[in-house]
């Protein structure tokens, strides 16, 4: 479709919204599928003067109840009162609208049968609202990011600038990237609207099925540009390993942006030694650091250079929070993120708040012109990251020569290929197993050296019988898998050994995560003989 | 110059015309037990009320690539809204038959 005609439908789209007696400002949620619809949908609400709140899919067997109570969650967050999904997703957009301010919902056909009514469209300008983005908070208590028109035109231009990906007049995309993630709507769509380039798009779930076709996607269309995380990398470098990469030819990219997850070295090596054959050239590799906070994109590393490796001592990282570089087995890989963009700054401060020089871990802030003003209807979750003009990334890292080099998080965010979960939803939704209660469970992820991350939920519960111990232990793994769609590792620990709380009496994932990589917990902790009398005293 | 450029999404889920009789009910459910047979847990046989995601040893990918080569194997795309109604594999292999069955 030409952006022409795109722009054609959208018009209509949007005299159908205020022929719908939909007002300036109304909610517009719309399922993220990488459909046509979307794009009429999402531009014809920017002409009616309504803000579009894109929505992930359904993800996987049996998840229809959890899609449903999430949807219900985002249409509540966002006070959505009119919703359009694909034909396959309006029944369940149906039922989550039951009982809300939802006043239209269904599928296209539904929204053809509006009145086009032959007025004035109402675009959005300057200053004014543009979409909420749903990818921060957790899923219970979704947090729609509330994107500006001015801090998306300053995130777009920063990234099409010679410190970004600089914009070529040849450039093309090509993406699998779900639109319901910035890195997609920003990144992908909104980029090529406003560079007005040619894209050429595939659903998510047909990359996770065919990987490669992404890639001869690319090959066929001449591509220049293209975004995935790390995972993206790697599914397309394991298939590769069973199917023939004859008649690929990778030689047009010039731009391969990885960014979303924390980026696996070993995994761009194996993408590299995989498709150099075909062309791929090392250099298109381009690291990217960002967050819907700030639209998208926060750094870029220097484009047509490939990735920057830092190697660091693993001891005085975790010990003196120091990134020593180091060689051999005590060492860690990071790739190198990049400057950040023009117009925007970045601090690295240590746990007073003081900004802290080269080499020295601390907690990201950023400031620049493609900041959020917040969380769409959250002023405390706002307030909370949003400090004195800068946001709290919530990310660690360090100064490398000026670039960010990002080591982790100080969130308890659990990120695994791609999607952020957040820990208090394992946990709750653990602790409604019987005989558990709140408190008793305690989540967070692991890193492993390729910066791959797994999921260990430590649970305070020892049964006696080593059965029923067993029996716990798989319906709790059970659990999580059904929560995030993810397996972790489950480890009971008996209720003497305790999980470790804060000075104010509030869970420590942090600290129990040490006490796991230490060994604490092994075999149900340790029972010093004092603890065991303690606990046979209790009633 | 400008509006020359466009947008295009590829759907590569194209049903693929074939005039192959229908495979008989019990040969969708052997196919499908065939390739969760490595997720077993226990002894227990795999059935048709097997509950996938429940019963088995298999993460969310493996799955996805399971339902990827059913997919292939019968020429067929099993959209995203039939998959998040499959439980069991008796569940799975109606939504396979509707599929061969309107192709």
């Amino acid at each position: 479709m030409s952006w022409r005609d795109a722009r054609e439908q959208a018009h209509v789209f949007a005299r159908r919204l205020i022929g719908g007696g939909f007002s300036v400002g109304d909610r517009l949620l719309i399922t993220a599928d990488t459909w046509p619809g979307f794009v009429t949908a999402f531009f014809g609400a920017q002409y009616a003067g309504l803000l579009p709140v894109p929505v992930s899919l359904p993800a996987g067997l049996g998840a229809r109840e959890a899609y449903i109570a999430q949807l219900r969650r985002q249409l509540a967050a966002s006070g959505a009162v009119v919703a359009l999904a694909t034909d396959s997703l309006a029944g369940y957009v149906a039922t989550a609208a039951e009982g809300t301010s939802v006043r239209l919902v269904g599928a296209m056909a539904a929204f053809e049968a509006l009145p086009e009514k032959a007025a004035d469209l109402r675009p959005l300008g300057p200053g004014e609202r543009c979409y909420l983005q749903f990818s921060s908070g957790s899923t219970r208590f979704p947090l729609g990011v509330d994107i500006r028109q001015d801090q998306l035109m300053a995130n777009i231009d920063a990234s099409f600038s010679e410190r970004g990906i600089d914009l070529r007049a040849d450039d093309r995309a090509v993406s699998w990237l779900p639109w319901y993630h910035d890195m997609g709507l920003v990144g992908i769509l909104l980029a090529a609207v406003c560079s007005q380039r040619s894209i050429d798009v595939m659903s998510p779930a047909d990359f996770a099925r065919r990987p490669l076709q992404w890639l001869a996607l690319a090959a066929r269309q001449r591509a220049t540009i293209t975004y995935s995380p790390s995972f993206g990398y790697d599914l397309a470098a394991r298939r590769a390993q069973r199917q023939s990469l004859e008649g690929l030819d990778l030689s047009s990219l010039r731009a391969a942006g990885i960014g979303g997850d924390m980026i696996q070295a070993p995994v761009l090596r194996r993408f590299i030694d995989t498709f150099a054959p075909a062309g791929f050239d090392a250099r298109a590799f381009l690291p990217c650091y960002g967050m819907a906070e700030m639209c998208v994109a926060l750094s870029f590393s220097t484009i047509n250079t490939g990735f920057a490796l830092d190697i660091v001592d693993r001891g005085q990282l975790t010990d003196r929070h120091v990134a020593a570089p180091a060689s051999g087995t005590n060492a860690r890989e990071f790739v190198v993120c990049g400057k950040p963009l023009p117009g925007h700054s970045v601090e690295i401060r240590d746990d007073a708040g003081k900004p802290v020089g080269e080499r020295r871990v601390g907690r990201i802030f950023a400031r620049g012109p493609s900041m959020m003003p917040g969380y769409f209807g959250e002023p405390e979750a706002s307030a909370a990251v949003l400090k004195d003009g800068w946001l709290d990334t919530g990310d660690l890292g360090y100064w490398r020569d000026g670039e960010i080099v990002v080591t982790g998080r100080a969130k308890d965010l659990i990120i695994v290929n791609g999607r952020n979960i957040w820990p208090q939803d394992i946990e709750w939704a653990v602790e409604t197993i019987t005989p558990l209660r709140r408190g008793d469970a305690c989540a967070f992820s692991l890193q492993d050296d390729d910066g791959a991350e797994r999921i260990v939920v430590v649970v305070q519960a020892w049964p006696a019988d080593a059965a029923e111990r067993e029996a716990l232990r798989a319906a709790i793994a059970q659990m999580v898998k059904e929560t995030v769609g993810v397996d972790g590792t489950v480890q009971l620990i008996r209720p003497s050994v305790g999980l470790p709380l804060t000075s104010s009496g509030k869970l420590s994932r942090s600290r129990a995560r040490t006490n796991w990589l230490a060994g604490v917990y092994k075999d149900g902790g340790q029972r010093p003989d004092v603890v065991a009398v303690e606990a046979a005293a209790r009633p | 110059m400008r509006s020359a450029h466009k947008f295009k999404v590829y759907d590569f889920t194209d049903p693929v015309t074939s005039d192959t009789d229908l495979p008989p009910r019990e040969q969708v459910v052997a196919e499908i037990v065939q390739r969760l047979e490595p997720f077993r847990v226990d002894a227990r046989p795999i059935t048709g009320a097997t509950v996938i995601t429940k019963d088995l040893n298999i993460d969310s990918l493996a799955v996805m690539d399971m339902v990827m080569e059913l997919e292939d194997r019968f020429d067929i795309s099993i959209p995203l809204n039939d998959v998040a109604e499959i439980h069991t594999v008796d569940e799975l292999a109606e939504a396979v038959l509707r599929k061969v069955g309107g192709r």
